[in-house]
């Protein structure tokens, strides 16, 4: 047992020195058990590394990848842009406004932070730039907003702590929705701060007069936004039919339902006169759109699909939105999409599998127990942990990606604040958001190098600009730390988490 | 140098080709995880009749997606690592800590390939899948049931052609240690989507 408590060091140089993670994970555990002479556990660590990647659940990482490629393919970013705008554009720093709202949004489509930066950010850099704000300022925005994506359901991270640490899936996805809508307003009401003391710019709501929309997609979206509604109307009706004597089910229900979905069209008809042709075709343009999150937790809430299951629904309605409705991908698209999400899927699931090889030892060895005590040591006191938890994810960030990093140090950490009486899913939103944040901080932020590359302005001016939206961050890592509510209410709510 | 050299103009065929392959076999894989996952759906929903074979055989497309698909990425240089030392160090040193990490990797490989190997062809690869079965008549009336060694093999597969890429990056180093850097053919790069 005595050399394996120096695995942790030795993957830490190894790390360091730039092995990539997926070999550290495999070469310090494994170097360490032969130096102890336990060569046959070897086998459990390649076992442990196949066991690891053969999983149902982990199948909606690949299936949310896919979904967000699909997505991306064009189209896409364009409405949900001029969508943000419609509402936003006019504001004092409207495009700024209008890049945090298309974040929040682009967030329920995909759970990305570097997709998030390259699609919004070549859409709305030059447009921000035109408008009259520096080129950092408009990239740092970009970056800030970004790190919202892997916080709003679809969550690629939410999805890799889920499996290694064996939460539900389900409760993260919905635990995260307010946390990220959250750093939405924040970063929004840090803009209107800004927008008074340098007197940033307003912009037109509407960016292209005389809209055009195809008849198909005219009447799917017609459709569409009816039965959002009037699904919306019905679920308000809850109270009401619990207060009624016999359950409100099958074909009544299905009837009050209608109702709603008429009600619903009467108000819209109602609106449509109030509004003008563009801004009404704009909102209607991003309604195909939209629906992805709305099937992925409406399937998750009502419970009848699994993660995975609504993973794979994304896929074919991404496919059939892009392909069939706003025609987007042509079949030359199908092979670069498909291959580019296998690949990256890839590069995940190996890293999954090996973490799930290196957990294994971590247990193997007594290295909890000596960072528990460790950690104890330093304060009883949960809040105080948190604290210093807090500070060590955020210095982790910097240097390491949030996947990489959540594999790592979750199994590590997760177990000593469950002890302590931090509940599970509030302990794996902090690690999310604390270590999404990390991809937006200096030096090494992915998100960062990315928004350097489609602005072409320099990661360090970058750094530099994106301080202001950084503090803001921190703020809400604060909140979302000491405030449980504000991850739990939902899941509570919906009973995916038992108090 | 010529014979260093030689040897890096085959491994670069050898894997420019079979790699491709790989990855086309992974994106058709990927696709055939969606069909089978909606079929699930489809027949327990639409149909009230749960199939026993879309989850087995999802996770056996999965599987073999990342071991062909994963070589690829290793080659491109789409394996996650924090490159701060290597970038601060002066370009001879930074080339040798390259090298070692490589070095480091393809022993991780090699011992991996070969517990991957004995367990495929071992005990636990000769038991039979769950529920996946796959016709070896025309008429449909002869069943042959996949034994687990050819979901094992998967990653052995995948293994083993790393290994190969891993060699063919370690002469690259080599070459340009030696000075040579400007005589080797260069290697294909794509960016990546993220999963973050």
């Amino acid at each position: 047992m005595s050399a394996l408590i120096w695995f942790l060091p030795l993957f830490l140089v190894l790390l360091m020195v730039g092995l990539p993670v997926f070999f550290a994970l495999l070469a310090a555990p494994g170097a360490m058990l032969l130096i102890n002479g336990q060569e046959r556990d070897l086998v459990l660590l390649y076992r442990n590394l196949y066991n690891g990647m053969d999983s149902f659940p982990l199948m909606a990482l690949p299936f949310f990848m896919l979904a967000g490629e699909i997505m991306n393919r064009g189209g896409i970013t364009t409405r949900l842009v001029e969508f943000s705008q419609a509402f936003m554009g006019h504001l004092r720093g409207g495009l700024a406004h209008v890049n945090i709202l298309s974040s929040i949004l682009f967030a329920g489509l995909s759970g990305s932070a570097v997709a998030d930066t390259s699609a919004l950010g070549s859409t709305l850099i030059p447009a921000m730039e035109k408008n009259g704000y520096t080129r950092r300022f408009a990239a740092a925005v970009t970056a800030a907003s970004s790190v919202i994506g892997p916080i709003i359901p679809p969550s690629g991270i939410m999805i890799i702590y889920a499996y290694v640490m064996g939460e539900s899936v389900a409760a993260l996805f919905l635990a995260g929705i307010v946390p990220g809508i959250l750093m939405g307003i924040s970063l929004m009401i840090l803009v209107r701060l800004l927008a008074d003391r340098y007197d940033l710019p307003k912009a037109q709501r509407i960016v292209h007069s005389d809209q055009e929309i195809s008849a198909t997609e005219y009447w799917v979206s017609f459709v569409l936004i009816r039965l959002n509604l009037g699904g919306i109307l019905y679920a308000l009706t809850a109270p009401l039919r619990r207060m009624m004597e016999s359950p409100v089910e099958g074909w009544t229900a299905f009837a009050l339902f209608l109702v709603m979905c008429l009600i619903a069209h009467v108000l819209l008809m109602r609106y449509r006169r109030v509004v003008d042709h563009d801004f009404r075709l704009v909102c209607k343009k991003a309604v195909a759109p939209l629906q992805t999150p709305i099937i992925i937790l409406g399937g998750i809430l009502i419970g009848v699909f699994t993660p995975t299951e609504a993973a794979a629904i994304a896929v074919a309605y991404a496919l059939i939105v892009s392909v069939f409705i706003l025609r987007s991908m042509k079949s030359r698209d199908f092979y670069p999409v498909f291959m580019r999400s296998a690949m990256a899927s890839a590069t995940v699931l190996l890293l999954v599998g090996a973490a799930v090889s290196f957990k294994a030892v971590v247990a193997l060895s007594n290295a909890p127990q000596i960072l528990a005590d460790f950690i104890l040591a330093l304060s009883e006191n949960p809040l105080i942990l948190l604290f210093l938890i807090n500070l060590l994810l955020f210095i982790v960030g910097m240097f390491l990606d949030a996947g990489p990093a959540i594999i790592i140090l979750g199994p590590i950490l997760g177990p000593i604040f469950i002890e302590l009486g931090v509940h599970p899913v509030h302990f794996a939103i902090i690690m999310s958001v604390n270590l999404t944040v990390g991809l937006a901080t200096p030096p090494m932020g992915l998100v960062l190098f990315v928004a350097s590359s489609v602005s072409g302005e320099r990661v360090e001016t970058i750094s530099r600009a994106i301080l202001p939206f950084l503090a803001v961050h921190v703020i809400v890592i604060f909140l979302i730390t000491y405030i449980p509510a504000i991850s739990m209410t939902i899941p509570r709510l919906t009973g995916f988490v038992t108090p | 140098m010529g014979l260093l050299l030689g040897l890096i103009g085959v491994l670069k065929t050898f894997n420019d080709h079979v790699l491709r392959v790989g990855r086309v076999l992974a994106a058709i894989a990927l696709g055939l995880m969606v069909i089978f996952i909606l079929a699930q759906i489809f027949y327990r929903y639409v149909l009230n009749n749960a199939l026993p074979w879309p989850d087995e055989a999802a996770r056996f497309m999965m599987l073999w997606m990342t071991g062909l698909i994963a070589p690829s990425a290793l080659r491109r240089g789409g394996f996650v690592a924090i490159d701060l030392v290597e970038r601060i160090l002066p370009a001879i040193v930074g080339t040798l800590l390259t090298l070692t990490l490589f070095i480091i990797g393809l022993i991780v490989l090699i011992y991996a390939v070969q517990i991957g190997y004995s367990d495929m062809t071992g005990f636990g690869g000769r038991a039979k899948t769950a529920s996946l079965y796959i016709p070896t008549s025309l008429g449909f009336d002869e069943w042959f049931r996949l034994p687990r060694s050819w979901m094992f093999a998967s990653l052995v597969v995948g293994i083993a052609l790393m290994i190969v890429v891993s060699i063919e990056l370690i002469l690259r180093q080599i070459v340009s240690l030696l000075g040579g850097e400007d005589r080797l053919p260069p290697l294909p790069v794509t960016d990546l989507p993220e999963a973050e």
